[in-house]
C-alpha cells in the first residue's frame, strides 16, 4: 500500500483551477519527481502536500490517515525551498535547531542531533556562521539539514537547485540522492530540469496542465514516452503521423503515403492503436546514399546545416515535412544535397 | 496560502478610523451654519468658506506661503541638484561627512532651527524677515530635494552619460541634455514633497513673523487662539484637498508611494 | 572630470548650510557656555536645579515615551496587516496611512480640539449617554498631547514598519510552520526579530518627533508646557534668549543622544551585522 495518496483533489486560486481530480501515489522510501514546464501544477501539488494550500475537493491520505485538514505545523514533513528560506537572523546552528526546539527536544539532544546532521551534509564547523556568510551550495545544505533533522515522515523539495550554478547543481543532486538513500526517506522532488529529475529519481511523473502525462521509471520514460507532450519535453523533435498500423507480435508495421516503416512495440505505456511515430535527432541517420528505396527510409534534401561542436545538425526537407537530425562526421553535407533519412526500427517509438 | 486575519483586520480598521476619523469630522463640521463648531453640524452652509476670503488675512498669508515655498523650492533645487549629483555619482574624500551635513536639517529639531535662524539671520545678520523666512524654508527643503533626486539618480545608468561624452558632448551639456531629462520625474516628485514639507511648516515660520509677514499655518494658529468658529475647519478641508491632489501626483510621478516606506 | 570639480558641485549648498544653519547653531550652543566673557555652566546648572524646568522636561519625556509605546502597539499589527496584502490593496492602505502624514499638523491638531474639548465630540457623547454629569477635562492635559502626537506620528511608525515587513520573504513563515511552529510562534520567532530594525527606526522617529514637536503641544497642551513650547515662550514672549539657547542646546543634545543610542541598538539587535 502506498504511503502517500492524493485522491481526486482539486485546487484553485483566484478562481483559476490549477489541479482538477488529481491523483498520485508514492511508496515508502522512494524518491518521486514531479517534472514539467512552469504552470503545470507541480509546485501546487507539492504545496498541497506540505499543507501550504488546501484542497477544494478530494482527499490526501498519508500512512493510512486523512491528512487533508491537518495544519502545516502538525504534519512533520520537511520542506526545502527554492529560495532556501533560511532564517537570516539565526546562525546555521539555530536554523537547524529550529524544528527541534518547536518539538521541545532537550537542549543536549538538540545539540547532538544538529551536529550529527551538519556532518551528514558536510557542514561541520559552520554552525556559528550566519546564512549571508555562506555560499549558495552551503545554504542549500543548511536548508536540507534543517528539513532532515526533525526526522520528517516525508521530505519535499521545491526546485532546490535552480538558484545554483551548473557545476554545483550536479554535485548537489548527487548529494541529495546520497542522503535520501542513506536515510531511506520518502521524498517528493519538484523540478523543471529533466536531467536533474531523471538522475536522482526512482520514479518520475511528467505533468502538463494539471494532469500527469506519464509516471514511470526514468529509464522507461526516456526510451518510451507515452504521449507527444512527454516526447517533446524529453527531446524528441521529429514526429510522423502514420495512416495505417498493423501489429504482428512485437513488430509493428506502419504506412504513410505509400512508404513502409517498422517500429518496436513499447512495454505497455501506450494504448495499442497509437499511430504517431517519434524519434530523437540523435537517433535519425542521414545517409548520402540515395540509391535504394528501402523500408524505414525517407528521401529528402538538406535545407540548413549548422555545426554543434561534436556533430552537425541538419534540417532535412522531405515529403512528410522537415526533420532534424544530428550526426557526427568529418565533412558535412552541403545545403541542397539530396540525402536519405534512415529511421532505425528500435529508435522509432509510438506515442499518443 | 489564503490566510484569514479577522482580528488583525479589525484592529487595523480601528487604527485607520483613529487616523482618518478626525479628518473626516473636521470636514463635516466645516459646513456648520452656526457660529460654534459642533459635531454633527446643525445644517449645511458654505458661509465659513466665504468667511475665509473675508477675514483674518488668510488669503494674504496663503499667498506668502505659496511664494516662500516656491522660491525656496527653486533655491533648494539650484543648491541641491548639483549636490545630489555629486553625492550619488562620485566617490571622494569626506563624502560621508558632507552627506551627513546635507541631510542634517531633518535631524535638528525644527523649533531649535527656527530659534537660531531668528537669532542670527534676523537679529545678527540683520536680514529682512522675508529673506529669513525664505532661507529657513530652503534649509528644510534641501534634505528632501537631495534624497529624492539621489534615489532617482541611483537608478540612472551612468553609461548613458559616458555614451554622450564619447559622442562629443561636453560635461555641462551632457548634464543638461542627457542626465537631467532622465531624472525629470525624480525632480518633480522632489519638488512636490519638499513643497508640502515647507507649506505645512510651523516650527521655522513661527519665529519669522513680523509686521505684514506670516504664513498660512501661523495665521491659522493665531486664529485658533482667538476664535473657535468653523473657519479653520473650512480652510482645513481646502488644505486636505490640496494635499490629496499633490499626493496623487506624487504617486503618479513616482509610480507608487514606496519612497515613503524606504529609509 | 577633475577630482576637485566634485567639490565645486557641493560648494554652493555647503556654504549656504554652513552660513545659515551650522554657524548659527554652533554659536547658539557656544553662547550658553559664556556669561560676562567667562566660561560657565551656570545656565545648565540653573536649568537642572529648577523644579519648574525639570517638571517640563519630565512631562516632555513622559509624553514622548508613552506616545512611542502607543505608536508601537498600534503600528505593528497594522503595518503587518498592510504588508501582507496584495500590491493593489497595499497601495491603497499605504496611501491612507500617508495622507495624514502629509496633512498640515495644524489641521490635525485642530481636529482633536473639536473631539476632545469640553463641548467636544467625546464629552457630548458621554454626557448625552448619561455616563457623566460634568464634561471631562481632556483637552489641555498631557493626555491630549499624547493623543495628538500619536495621531501625528503613527503614520511614520506604520510606514517604517511596512518597509521592513514587506521585505520579509513569505517562505520564511512557511519554513517555520513546516518545521512545527504555529502561526503565532512563527511570527514571534521569525517575523518579529526581522522587523526589529524597522521598529527601532520608527521608534526613533516618533520619540524624537514627540520630544521636539511644537504645534501639537501648543494647541492641545494649553498651559501645560513641553520643552519646545517652553523654548518658544522664552525666546518670543519672555525674551530670555540665554535660557532659550540653553533649552535649544539641551534639545539638540537629547536628540543626538537618542539617535546615537538607537542606532547602536539597531546594530546590536540585528545579528546580520
Amino acid at each position: 500500500m502506498a504511503l502517500l495518496t492524493l485522491d481526486q483533489v482539486s485546487v484553485a486560486y483566484d478562481n483559476q483551477t490549477i489541479l482538477k481530480d488529481f491523483s498520485l501515489e508514492l511508496e515508502k522510501g522512494k524518491l518521486l519527481s514531479l517534472l514539467g514546464p512552469s504552470g503545470c501544477g507541480k509546485t501546487t501539488t507539492l504545496r498541497l502536500i506540505a499543507g501550504f494550500l488546501e484542497a477544494k475537493q478530494g482527499k490526501f491520505l498519508f500512512g493510512g490517515k486523512d491528512y487533508t485538514r491537518v495544519p502545516v505545523n502538525k504534519r512533520n514533513f520537511g520542506f526545502v525551498f527554492q529560495s532556501y528560506a533560511l532564517f537570516p537572523h539565526l546562525s546555521v546552528y539555530d536554523n537547524v535547531a529550529f524544528g527541534l526546539r518547536m518539538r521541545k527536544v532537550k537542549d543536549r539532544d538538540v545539540s547532538e542531533r544538529v551536529m550529527r546532521m551538519l556532518e551528514v551534509v558536510n557542514l561541520n564547523g559552520f554552525e556559528k556562521r550566519f546564512p549571508q556568510e555562506l555560499s549558495g551550495g552551503q545554504r542549500q545544505r543548511v536548508a536540507i539539514a534543517r528539513a532532515l533533522v526533525i526526522e520528517p515522515d516525508l521530505l519535499l523539495f521545491d526546485e532546490p537547485l535552480s538558484n545554483l550554478d551548473a557545476n554545483l547543481r550536479v554535485n548537489m543532486r548527487v548529494e541529495i540522492r546520497r542522503i535520501q538513500q542513506e536515510l531511506g526517506i520518502t521524498t517528493l522532488y519538484v523540478s523543471h530540469d529533466q536531467e536533474e529529475c531523471f538522475s536522482i529519481s526512482d520514479q518520475v511523473a511528467i505533468m502538463n496542465k494539471g494532469i500527469v502525462e506519464q509516471l514511470d521509471r526514468p529509464e522507461t520514460i526516456f526510451k518510451y514516452p507515452a504521449t507527444e507532450f512527454v516526447a517533446r519535453f524529453i527531446g524528441f523533435h521529429n514526429f510522423i503521423e502514420f495512416d495505417e498500423r498493423s501489429d504482428a507480435g512485437d513488430a509493428i508495421s506502419l504506412k504513410v503515403g505509400g512508404r513502409l516503416f517498422t517500429a518496436t512495440a513499447n512495454p505497455g505505456t501506450v494504448r495499442p492503436g497509437a499511430r504517431k511515430g517519434a524519434i530523437r535527432p540523435d537517433d535519425l541517420i542521414v545517409s548520402g546514399d540515395t540509391g535504394q528505396e528501402a523500408a524505414n527510409a525517407l528521401p529528402g534534401m538538406i535545407k540548413v546545416s549548422t555545426y554543434l561542436g561534436r556533430s552537425y545538425q541538419y534540417v532535412v526537407e522531405t515529403e512528410l515535412g522537415d526533420f532534424t537530425a544530428n550526426q557526427e562526421m568529418e565533412t558535412p553535407y552541403f545545403s541542397g544535397q539530396r540525402v536519405n533519412l534512415i529511421f532505425p526500427q528500435d529508435k522509432l517509438v509510438l506515442v499518443e | 496560502m489564503r490566510e484569514k486575519h479577522f482580528g488583525l483586520g479589525l484592529f487595523s480598521l480601528l487604527v485607520f478610523i483613529f487616523l482618518l476619523g478626525p479628518l473626516l469630522i473636521i470636514s463635516v463640521t466645516s459646513f456648520e451654519p452656526g457660529t460654534v463648531l459642533k459635531f454633527p453640524p446643525e445644517g449645511f452652509s458654505l458661509r465659513w468658506y466665504e468667511n475665509i476670503f473675508k477675514t483674518g488675512g488668510f488669503i494674504r498669508t496663503f499667498q506668502i506661503s505659496i511664494i516662500v515655498s516656491l522660491l525656496g523650492n527653486l533655491l533648494a533645487l539650484i543648491l541641491g541638484i548639483p549636490a545630489a549629483y555629486a553625492l550619488s555619482r562620485y566617490d571622494f574624500k569626506g563624502k560621508s561627512l558632507l552627506n551627513a551635513i546635507f541631510l542634517s536639517p531633518v535631524l535638528i529639531p525644527g523649533i531649535v532651527l527656527g530659534f537660531t535662524l531668528m537669532k542670527y539671520l534676523i537679529v545678527v545678520y540683520q536680514l529682512p524677515m522675508y529673506l529669513g523666512l525664505l532661507i529657513g524654508h530652503t534649509i528644510i527643503m534641501l534634505p528632501f530635494i537631495i534624497r529624492v533626486i539621489a534615489s532617482s539618480l541611483s537608478s540612472f545608468d551612468f553609461a548613458v552619460e559616458e555614451a554622450a561624452l564619447s559622442l562629443g558632448a561636453g560635461r555641462v551639456r551632457t548634464f543638461f541634455q542627457v542626465v537631467l531629462p532622465n531624472i525629470r520625474s525624480g525632480i518633480l516628485a522632489a519638488v512636490l514633497i519638499a513643497f508640502l514639507e515647507s507649506f505645512n511648516n510651523v516650527d521655522i515660520s513661527v519665529f519669522m513673523t513680523g509686521p505684514g509677514v506670516s504664513t498660512l499655518p501661523i495665521q491659522m494658529l493665531t486664529y485658533v487662539e482667538n476664535y473657535f468658529d468653523p473657519t479653520i475647519a473650512a480652510i482645513s478641508v481646502l488644505l486636505m484637498v490640496l494635499t490629496g491632489l499633490l499626493m496623487f501626483f506624487i504617486e503618479r510621478i513616482m509610480g507608487g508611494l514606496t519612497y515613503f516606506t524606504k529609509r | 572630470m577633475k577630482k576637485s570639480a566634485v567639490y565645486w558641485l557641493l560648494l554652493p549648498g555647503f556654504v549656504f548650510l554652513a552660513a545659515f544653519m551650522v554657524i548659527p547653531i554652533v554659536l547658539t550652543i557656544g553662547s550658553t557656555f559664556v556669561q560676562e566673557n567667562a566660561f560657565t555652566l551656570d545656565g545648565y546648572l540653573h536649568f537642572f536645579k529648577d523644579p519648574y524646568f525639570l517638571k517640563i522636561l519630565l512631562t516632555t519625556l513622559q509624553v514622548s515615551v508613552v506616545t512611542t509605546l502607543v505608536c508601537v502597539v498600534l503600528g505593528f499589527p497594522t503595518a503587518y496587516y498592510i504588508s501582507r496584502k496584495a500590491p493593489r490593496r497595499k497601495g491603497i492602505l499605504l496611501a491612507l496611512a500617508i495622507f495624514p502624514l502629509l496633512t498640515s499638523p495644524v489641521v490635525r491638531s485642530f481636529s482633536w480640539m473639536i473631539i476632545l474639548g469640553r463641548k467636544g465630540l467625546i464629552n457630548n457623547a458621554l454626557v448625552g449617554l448619561g455616563l457623566i454629569d460634568q464634561p471631562l477635562d481632556i483637552l489641555y492635559t498631557p493626555a491630549a498631547m499624547m493623543i495628538g502626537l500619536t495621531h501625528l506620528f503613527l503614520p511614520l511608525m506604520i510606514i517604517s514598519l511596512v518597509g521592513v515587513l514587506e521585505n520579509i520573504d513569505q517562505d520564511l513563515l512557511k519554513a517555520a510552520q513546516s518545521l512545527g511552529a504555529s502561526r503565532f510562534t512563527a511570527f514571534r520567532r521569525v517575523v518579529f526579530p526581522l522587523a526589529v530594525p524597522g521598529l527601532v527606526i520608527g521608534a526613533v522617529l516618533v520619540f524624537v518627533g514627540s520630544l521636539t514637536a511644537y504645534t501639537t503641544p501648543a494647541l492641545l497642551g494649553g498651559k501645560q508646557r513641553v520643552i519646545a513650547t517652553f523654548l518658544y515662550q522664552n525666546a518670543m514672549t519672555l525674551n530670555d534668549w540665554y535660557l532659550a539657547s540653553v533649552i535649544a542646546a539641551i534639545m539638540i543634545a537629547i536628540t543626538f543622544i537618542v539617535v546615537g543610542v538607537m542606532n547602536r541598538m539597531a546594530k546590536t539587535l540585528n545579528p546580520k551585522g
